[in-house]
Formats: structure tokens, C-alpha cells, sequence
């Protein structure tokens, strides 16, 4: 893919568009209600775009749609389960919390329980969760201006850090809030246009389930593949090749198509030259002008140029288990089947993309923003409507990549199906909508960066520094500590994100998800909906719930770098299967302690009956008063 | 909403339909209780919540009906994930395409009863 002016003209002229709107904000951002909650006078229309605009991050613009060319039917869960878990935010928690007026998760845990403790709990998972979710918008921009420009990865990381460090330090609540619903509509109209063009040139969306010979993906067009020493191909059928001089491989027969698992576990480990444990049948070849390689999986030992005739099978590279068209296209295909238990692997995706949106700490400071609770809930459902217009779109993108563009499974860029597909457009029109949908993917990535970012650096200054270092700090030295945090959590993010290239950006995004609903989803579900629920059962809960999802979590990323760790899972695949995806038990689980414990110990914290007051009486009837005052 | 009949928790709360003509209680009465968080004030709160966590759980089993079947019917009845309609698999129309107007459907119904809740309750206290 070669660098474009016209996608660098895109991102520029976001970038600009964003700096510019932000700046524009700073000046009616003055006091810290503005600056947090943009005053809570934002119209339920601007404030629906503004929470689609952050809530549609880069997961969900490219990662979406790379994770359906990977996997296909499987992936489906990700945009349906996104739009519900605003179902049940709308059903459960906006209009309450509105009426209750805490800024924050934090703030509703120390306002609803009167403990400072529990808020200190609450601050530290959202720091948690808060990192999680950054990651794969770094790792987003890293990679949309690599193949925009052909800059490196790490510039596109600090651009964006700067970007929204700026934004965020200049027009708080307010700017984003205007910076946000202008970025919604780039993102809606830059997935839209693009995926209906292609649509309409390339047959409709049938396409991707036309039959095929041998029922695999075959290459469209004459393809050239430049390989590197170390890089692994699954070869799905024989192959016939034309390699640019001479090259030496190591091929080892196996049908990658039919056992895909077992081909995951060794692209997992084979790009290591010390592992000494023969693979039977394991041969080194010496390849020379045209060859024919039959399937297996081949290890290119030296850099190599290859060509690969119009309508040979596509190979796959080590980021996407080798597939057939019928276990692309059906469900428990590479993604669920290959985890050895796919019902229990779908259940418990869907329950944690479905139950973590409610918990992200980014998403409910912006039902503050509403005037009160009928707003929140018809903001919600705007939201909803918007939400569902847009997830129509990436998996058209997957879907027509895995018919169109192939080649992106041989070179393990499917994470930017989105960005190359509109150049097979051809001609100005390619060339413009490539500029179109590398100004969406900057605005997804920057939106939501800038959301958690106003919730990161609020945690760190707000309450880390305003309330356990310096409880006496004045509002301005706050404010201080909040632009300073913004700097401090902006470079972190961009750090951690220099580390996270090996992984799909919506995996990762599955994973904040996962943690955010085994602790505050029932935290907030339970605070709001059940009296009787203690402060001692709501912090085992969250502790519980949150901290193993977390060490799971944890554990499945170190699996990657540590082999006796990964040979061990791949031995319990049930167990791996619960650390991957643990919100099946997790969520339960915190439900479970915060129950038990509270019916265990009886004792409500003291004056829930204002608290279920606050929460629950219409606005109608006047009685209403701020957690915070203005 | 000035509903015509007396509301659903009326009875729950022992106020309302079953009111002995010509017994008038203070207007503002109910809304007292209720501010000032006594007892009966307890009972009036209870019923709205009970009320108001009744609708969000229907709505969200029947969404989560939707989706939880699907995998199971996949698992248990796979001659459905060969159906096409227009070429395409039916199982990805009916996840990736028809579940945002159920879930918009949904929301709006929501918003509505749920307003309408809040404001026969409001009716109810003034």
C-alpha cells in the first residue's frame, strides 16, 4: 500500500478541524461546571452526536471491520453487542444518574455510599479501565497514519497524544463536546459513502458469499507480496508462487483450514528459530522462479518478493487462523470454534461487550451533560438511533475486504481494511474517499482518546491529587492538576501504546469492556435499582469482580510473550477460554459477593432513603438538588 | 399525562381509585410524605421503582430473548445458517442488520412508558 497525499490531506484537515474547534470552545469554558460538564446546558441532539462521536472509537471504525475480514459471522457480536449496552444504559442508568448529578463513577460511588474509601476503589478501576481502552486508539493512530503517509508507527501515536492533550487541556467538557458531534458526522458519512460506493461497484453484498473453488478465498488480481525473514504463511491448498531470485524456506505439511487451532498454536510460537522440538514432516526448501507449494505452513527464512497469479488461494499470514468461505461466513467459525467451546466463548462475549458499555468511566460523564433525566433518556435513545446507523457499515467493509482485497491476510493488516479499500475505487473518486475515511479514522480515535482522557486526567487531578494528596487544594490549583494530568495521562497512553502492535485493537477494546462489567455495571445496576445494598458487599463486589477479571486478562497477554505459560492453556482450553473472555464469570460472580455479602451483614449506609429519592423522584416534582452544586 | 383512572400502584399504596367520594385529601399531602422521607413516603417511592425496574427488565429480556437465542439455535439447529436471502446468509441480516430497529423499537418504547410513569406519578403526589 503506498503512502497517499490525498489521506495525509484528510488527516491534516481533521486534525486542523479539531484543534480548531477545541480552541474555539476555551473561550466560554470558565468556570469548572463548564469546564466538567459543559454547564449541563447541551441540547439533547448536539449531546447524542457528541456521545456517538466519542463512543465510536477506533474499534469500532476499523476494528470492527477487521476483526469480520478475519473471522467473520463471529464478529457480528462486537457492533450488535456495542448498540445494546446502550440499550441498557438507557433502560438502567441514564435517567437516575442524571437526577442524582455526580460527575463520575467515583462520584456516584462516594455519594450514594458515603464512603471516601470506596470512591479511592472506584478511581483506581477507572485508571485501570481508563489505560485499557486508550491502548488500541493509540495503536489505531499508529497504524492509520502509518498506511496513510508511510510514516512509522510512533508518529502517529504522538501526533494524536498532542492533538488531543491540546483539546482537551484547552475547551475541557465544552470543547470536546462541539469537537465531538462535528467528529460523529465525519465518522458517519466517512463509513457510509465509502461502503455504499463499493457496494454499488463490486456487486452488492453478496459478494463475499459467492461460491468459490475449493470453497476459499482466491486472490482477484495478480499480487505481489513483499515477505521478510521470520514471516509465516499458512498455505490453505497447493500453491503456485514466482519467487524473484532464490529463497529459503522451512515448510511443514498440515491442513491449516481444517485444524485451525492447531495451526494457532504454532504460529504462536514459530517465529522463534530456537525452538529445537522437530515438527514430523518439517522440510527446508530452497525456492527458485516458479514453484508449486503444496499446504502446509511455510516460514520464510530470507526477505523475499513473491507473486501469486489471479486467482490462486490467498495465504494467510500469522494474525488470522486460515479459513474456508463456510466456516468464514457461519457461526462458531475461526473466532469461537477455534476456542474449543463456542457457545460458552460466544455467551460470554456477548455478556461483556453487552454489560461493559454502562461501565466505561467516558461514557456516563456524558449524561451529565444533559439539563435532567428526561433529557439523559432522550438523549440515550438518539444515541441508539445514531448508533445503528453507523454499525450497518464495518462489517460491509470486512466483508467485502475478504472478497476484494485479500492480500491483507497475507501481510496481517486487516486492522486497515478500511483505509485501503476505497482506493479500488480508482481515479479521483478512490483517491478522495481515501482522504474521506482517514479524516473518520482520526476522528474516531481522537474522539474517544479525548473522552477517556478528560475522565483519566479527572481521576488523576480531581481526586488522586485534589482529594488524597492535597485535600485542601483551591479550584484553580485543581484545574492546574487536571491540565497537568491531561499532559501526564496523554503520555503514558502514547507510551503503553508504542507496546500493543501485536494486538487486534478490538480484542483489546473487549478486554476494558470485560473489566467494566464485572465491576461497575453491577455496582451501578445494584446502587441504583436495590436499597438495600451495603458499602461493604458494593466494594467486594467491584474488588472482586473487577481485580479478577483483570488478572485474567493479564494473564491471557502474557500467554503471548510466555511460552510454558501458553503451552499450559493450551492444555486447559476451557480454562483459556474463561481468561480470555471471563465476563461469564466475573459478572456473576461480583453480583453474587455484592448480594450475599449485603444480605450477610445487613446495614444500608445511612440516609438511602434521600439517596433512592434523589435518583428515582421526576424531575416534576421539584424536589430536585445536585449531588454537586453548580 | 392526567391519566383518567387511577394509576396502577394506586392500589399498591392503598391511595386513589378506591377513595370514598367526598373524602378529599390535601393536594400536596402525598408530596410531603414523600419529600420529608416518611413512611408512606417509603411506600410511594417503592411502587415507582417497582414500577420502573419492571419495564426496563421486560425490555431488556426481550432484547437479550433475541440475542441469546440465536447462538443457541445456530448450535442446536444449524440448517438455519444455510439460509440466503439475496445471497446473503440470513443469520448475518438477522444479527448485523435487523437488530438496530429492534433496538431503536425498543428504546423509544421505553422513553415513552417510562415518561408516562413519571408523570402519573407526579399526578398522583400533587
Amino acid at each position: 500500500m503506498s503512502p497517499s497525499l490525498a489521506a495525509v490531506l484528510g488527516l491534516v484537515f481533521m486534525a486542523a478541524l479539531s484543534l480548531g474547534a477545541g480552541l474555539f470552545a476555551r473561550r466560554f469554558s470558565r468556570t469548572t461546571s463548564d469546564f466538567m460538564v459543559a454547564a449541563r446546558a447541551v441540547s439533547p441532539r448536539i449531546n447524542a452526536a457528541a456521545i456517538s462521536g466519542e463512543y465510536l472509537s477506533a474499534a469500532s471504525f476499523l476494528g470492527v471491520a477487521g476483526l469480520v475480514m478475519q473471522f467473520g459471522y463471529d464478529v457480528l457480536w462486537y457492533p450488535v453487542g456495542y448498540a445494546a449496552g446502550y440499550l441498557l444504559l438507557l433502560l438502567f442508568v441514564a435517567g437516575p444518574l442524571r437526577r442524582f448529578g455526580a460527575y463520575t463513577i467515583p462520584d456516584f460511588a462516594e455519594g450514594r455510599f458515603d464512603s471516601p474509601r470506596f470512591r479511592h476503589l472506584a478511581v483506581v478501576l477507572v485508571l485501570v479501565i481508563g489505560f485499557f481502552y486508550a491502548l488500541p486508539q493509540m495503536k489505531a493512530a499508529g497504524l492509520t497514519v502509518q498506511t496513510a503517509s508511510g510514516l512509522p508507527y510512533w508518529v502517529g501515536v504522538v501526533a494524536v497524544a498532542v492533538v488531543v492533550v491540546t483539546a482537551v487541556t484547552g475547551g475541557g467538557m465544552r470543547g470536546i463536546t462541539l469537537v465531538q458531534s462535528i467528529q460523529f458526522a465525519a465518522k458517519i458519512f466517512a463509513i457510509s459513502l465509502p461502503a455504499f460506493l463499493l457496494l454499488l461497484r463490486f456487486g452488492g453484498p453478496a459478494t463475499p458469499f459467492a461460491p468459490a473453488p475449493g470453497d476459499l478465498v482466491r486472490l482477484p488480481s495478480a499480487t505481489t507480496y513483499q515477505v521478510s525473514a521470520g514471516e509465516l504463511w499458512q498455505v490453505p491448498r497447493r500453491t503456485t508462487m514466482e519467487v524473484r531470485g532464490s529463497v529459503l524456506v522451512t515448510w511443514s505439511p498440515g491442513d491449516p483450514v481444517r485444524s485451525p487451532g492447531s495451526v494457532t498454536a504454532e504460529v504462536g510460537s514459530s517465529p522463534s528459530p530456537t525452538s529445537t522440538a522437530p515438527v514430523p514432516g518439517q522440510r527446508a526448501l530452497l525456492l527458485r522462479g516458479r514453484v508449486s507449494v503444496p499446504g502446509g505452513t511455510l516460514v520464510w527464512r530470507q526477505t523475499a518478493e513473491v507473486t501469486l497469479a489471479r486467482g490462486q488461494p490467498a495465504p494467510y499470514g500469522s494474525a488470522t487462523p486460515a479459513s474456508t468461505n463456510g466456516s468464514w461466513s457461519r457461526p462458531f467459525g475461526p473466532l469461537a470454534g477455534g476456542s474449543g467451546h463456542p457457545l460458552l466463548f460466544t455467551y460470554s462475549l456477548i455478556l461483556a461487550i453487552v454489560l461493559g458499555t454502562i461501565g466505561l468511566p467516558h461514557i456516563l460523564v456524558r449524561f451529565y451533560t444533559n439539563p435532567d433525566a428526561r433529557a439523559a433518556r432522550r438523549t440515550a435513545l438518539l444515541v441508539l438511533v445514531l448508533l445503528g446507523a453507523f454499525y450497518l457499515w464495518p462489517p460491509v467493509f470486512g466483508a467485502l475486504g475478504r472478497a476484494l482485497d485479500p492480500s491483507l491476510y497475507g501481510n496481517n493488516r486487516t486492522d486497515a481494511v478500511v483505509l485501503v479499500l476505497p482506493s479500488l475505487l480508482g481515479g479521483w473518486v478512490g483517491q478522495l474517499l481515501l482522504a474521506v475515511v482517514s479524516a473518520g479514522a482520526f476522528a474516531a480515535f481522537t474522539s474517544t482518546l479525548s473522552g477517556l482522557l478528560v475522565s483519566l486526567a479527572g481521576a488523576l487531578g480531581l481526586d488522586v491529587y485534589g482529594r488524597w494528596l492535597r485535600p485542601g487544594a483551591g479550584a484553580q490549583r485543581r484545574r492546574v492538576a487536571f491540565q497537568i494530568s491531561a499532559v501526564g495521562s496523554g503520555a503514558l497512553a502514547a507510551g503503553l501504546g508504542l507496546l500493543v502492535g501485536q494486538f487486534d485493537i478490538s480484542v483489546l477494546v473487549g478486554w476494558a469492556f470485560a473489566i467494566a462489567a464485572s465491576s461497575f455495571f453491577p455496582l451501578l445496576v445494584l446502587g441504583i435499582w436495590w436499597p438495600r445494598l451495603t458499602t461493604l458487599g458494593a466494594a467486594l463486589g467491584v474488588a472482586l469482580g473487577g481485580g479478577l477479571a483483570t488478572v485474567a486478562i493479564i494473564t491471557t497477554m502474557l500467554a503471548t510473550v510466555s511460552s510454558p505459560l501458553e503451552r499450559f492453556l493450551a492444555q486447559a482450553s476451557g480454562l483459556a477460554v474463561i481468561l480470555e473472555q471471563p465476563a461469564i464469570l466475573t459478572v456473576p460472580l461480583a453480583f453474587g459477593v455484592m448480594i450475599l455479602t449485603s444480605l450477610a451483614r445487613p446495614g444500608p449506609p445511612p440516609g438511602v432513603a434521600a439517596k433512592l429519592v434523589q435518583l428515582h423522584a421526576p424531575e416534576l416534582l421539584g424536589l430536585r438538588s445536585d449531588y454537586i452544586p453548580e | 399525562m392526567a391519566s383518567s383512572s387511577a394509576p396502577p400502584w394506586a392500589s399498591e399504596v392503598g391511595l386513589g381509585g378506591d377513595q370514598a367520594p367526598g373524602r378529599t385529601r390535601p393536594a400536596s399531602s402525598g408530596l410531603r410524605e414523600f419529600s420529608e422521607q416518611t413512611e408512606v413516603g417509603g411506600v410511594f417511592l417503592q411502587a415507582l421503582m417497582r414500577r420502573q425496574l419492571r419495564l426496563s427488565l421486560t425490555i431488556a429480556l426481550a432484547f437479550g430473548a433475541f440475542l441469546g437465542v440465536q447462538p443457541l439455535l445456530s448450535a442446536v439447529w444449524s440448517p438455519w445458517t444455510s439460509w440466503r436471502l439475496f445471497g446473503v446468509p440470513v443469520t448475518w441480516l438477522v444479527l448485523g442488520v435487523g437488530s438496530y430497529p429492534l433496538l431503536i423499537w425498543l428504546g423509544r418504547h421505553y422513553v415513552r412508558r417510562a415518561e408516562e410513569v413519571d408523570e402519573e406519578f407526579t399526578d398522583l403526589l400533587r
